[in-house]
């Protein structure tokens, strides 16, 4: 792996001029966060905190009022440094007149791609997301969740180091973003680097290595998700099919032991997102077996 | 996977790329329904007779012939600068608000090529236009030039001219068809919208709507169609008698720089209505005037777009 750090925003500062020469709104103030190579980073925070604004200075996008963004050492503000990125905004909006392949095409020959390299891509990115089937459809046609997945095979076009997303499941469904998710993770195990910015902290903690927490556009805390989150003084004990003996003991022996106490004892629950795949993937699989046996 | 080579300043071919993506758009914008009613205006007047064509007040036939080209040239410079104006209007505000513009910025393009990308594409589009009409111009004009050369024969026969004078009369008649100078007044109108679409692609690239850019364009356009008569009325003594002081002379200095002179397209035009000698050197020259126009209001508009943020 590189030493070259994927993404380098060093005392990024971002003021935007307000209407007739009104009050400055100071979007990003000193932000500085380092990415490693092969790293997925997410950057949190609430509507307005500059998050949007510290991932377009990173794209070159909005200039930086002073410190620098830099992507695998190259300054963002250079259009070079960008042969190496992918970018899917919040709610794309692509090209409509445009088909799903025509779409990926068109960004894969803006990359400098083309012939039978842009073609075999062109397949491979559909398949990957998996659009073949509505390849030759309009993107006028798509579902917010399609529209997505499109985006996302177009920032991946061009084989890119570094994929940078912005709300990559806002509006979409549950399945749908539990393939998004399920695609960063791929991303991750072949080594690109994502950069993403998200309102749903549960998909953050599910796939993010390291953190950033955004607000007023200030970077108010960061580092490896595991060393945020737990909590030193607190350990979590799940067990299956503890008998109420099993129980009694346990609790006797924290009971003797000097400092320890139990705070809570319930049952272990699943997340609403998970119930929901289950019970939707449980129902679709009914249809199925009971379509087949109609047809026979 | 090969990596991609270094960015230049400018590509040329990733411009052609964004052209014909701009191309298929406008296409699939069915932008070319519009030439439905100019086709149909275009044959139409192909029936009509000027009412008066009888009697002492008769047109002549190469009068009519002359008034068939100033009505098909007029329309297609109509058409083509709105649309000039139009399309580009839309294009650049358009992929702003839907973030498209975000994700082609985003690849390895610089924004030169995206502006003159679009450019290209709205040209292109104007040129199958320009070239639609201009078949429906010859076509028409064609048919319409030999029913005037049977009617005059006949009728100069019936009268009793001499056949030197027939032949004279109907070389006179031919000069009003479809000649190579009336492809002088086409030219001059597609080289017109093409500087009309780079001066709307300047202001779409400050302007905060569409509806400013066409509105802004359009004064510009007007402008541009009377600026030079301004201009002599504020250099020349003779014209209101009064002595230019040096503020009218810097101001229609400024005008003249700032604004495209359109009368010099439409001096060309109506030459080759009129079946005037028009030279190819005067076309040359537009040729080359167009040309810079163009180059200064995308330089312009380089300067505008290249810092601003999204």
């Amino acid at each position: 792996m590189s030493d070259v750090a994927a993404v380098e925003v060093k005392n990024l500062v971002k003021n935007f001029k307000g209407p007739f020469r009104g009050k400055k709104v100071h979007a990003v103030r000193n932000v500085s966060l380092t990415i490693a190579p092969g790293e997925v980073y997410g950057l949190i925070g609430p509507n307005g905190s500059g998050k949007s604004t510290t991932m377009k200075a990173v794209l070159g996008l909005v200039a930086p009022s002073s410190g620098m963004c830099a992507i695998f050492g190259r300054n963002s503000t250079k259009v070079d440094s960008r042969s190496e990125v992918g970018f899917l905004p919040e709610n794309p909006y692509f090209y409509k007149h445009l088909t799903g392949a025509e779409t990926v095409r068109f960004y894969g020959k803006l990359c400098g791609m083309k012939g039978l390299e842009l073609k075999h891509r062109v397949e491979e990115m559909l398949e990957l997301v998996g659009l073949q089937d509505a390849r030759d459809r309009r993107l006028k046609g798509y579902s917010k969740g399609m529209l997505q997945r499109i985006g996302l095979a177009q920032a991946l076009v061009q084989d890119p180091k570094l994929v940078v997303l912005d709300e990559p499941t806002a509006g979409v469904d549950p399945v749908g973003s539990r393939e998004i998710r399920d695609l960063i993770l791929e991303l991750k195990n072949r080594g690109i680097t994502v950069f993403l910015c998200s309102h749903l902290l549960e998909q953050v903690q599910e796939i993010c290595d390291r953190v950033g927490i955004i607000h007023q556009g200030v970077l108010v805390n960061e580092g490896r998700l595991d060393d945020l989150i737990s909590l030193e003084d607190k350990t979590e004990l799940i067990l299956e099919n503890a008998t109420p003996e099993l129980m009694d003991q346990i609790r006797t022996l924290v009971e003797v032991t000097h400092g320890a106490g139990v705070i809570s004892e319930g049952r272990a629950r699943t997340t609403l997102e998970s119930l929901f795949l289950k019970e939707t993937r449980s129902q679709t699989l009914r249809v199925r077996k009971k379509r087949k046996r109609v047809s026979k | 996977m090969s990596r991609p080579s270094p960015t230049s300043f400018f590509s040329f071919r990733r411009s052609l790329i964004i052209a014909q993506s701009t191309v298929t758009q406008l296409v699939r914008m069915k932008v070319f329904y519009f030439l439905a009613p100019i086709a149909l205006l275009f044959l139409g007047l192909q029936f009509f007779d000027a009412f008066w064509y009888e009697g002492p007040e008769a047109l002549m036939p190469e009068q009519e012939l002359r008034m068939h080209k100033n009505l098909c040239l007029g329309t297609m410079m109509l058409f083509t600068s709105l649309f000039a104006i139009v399309s580009t209007a839309l294009l650049i505000p358009g992929d702003i608000e839907d973030r498209t513009l975000y994700t082609i910025l985003c690849k390895p393009v610089p924004r030169l090529d995206y502006l003159v990308g679009k450019l290209f594409g709205v040209i292109a589009v104007i040129f199958i236009a320009m070239l639609v009409m201009d078949v429906l111009l010859v076509a028409t004009l064609h048919f319409r030039t030999e029913e005037k050369l049977i009617e005059t024969t006949e009728y100069m026969t019936k009268i009793g001219y001499p056949e030197r004078e027939i032949e004279a009369g109907r070389a006179e008649i031919a000069a009003h068809g479809p000649t190579l100078l009336l492809q002088f007044g086409v030219i001059s109108h597609f080289l017109k919208a093409c500087v009309i679409a780079a001066v709307a692609l300047l202001i779409s690239t400050f302007s905060t709507s569409t509806l400013f850019t066409i509105a802004t364009s359009v004064m510009i356009w007007i402008i541009g169609a009377f600026q030079s008569i301004a201009r002599d009325g504020l250099f020349n003594d003779a014209e209101f008698g009064d002595v230019p002081t040096w503020a009218d002379k810097i101001v229609g200095t400024l005008v003249s720089l700032i604004f495209p002179d359109f009368l010099l397209y439409e001096a060309i035009s109506d030459g080759a209505a009129r079946a005037e000698d028009v030279l190819a050197m005067d076309m040359a020259q537009l040729g080359g005037l167009s040309a810079l126009y163009i180059g200064i209001y995308v330089v312009l508009s380089w300067f505008v777009f290249s810092d601003k943020e999204f």
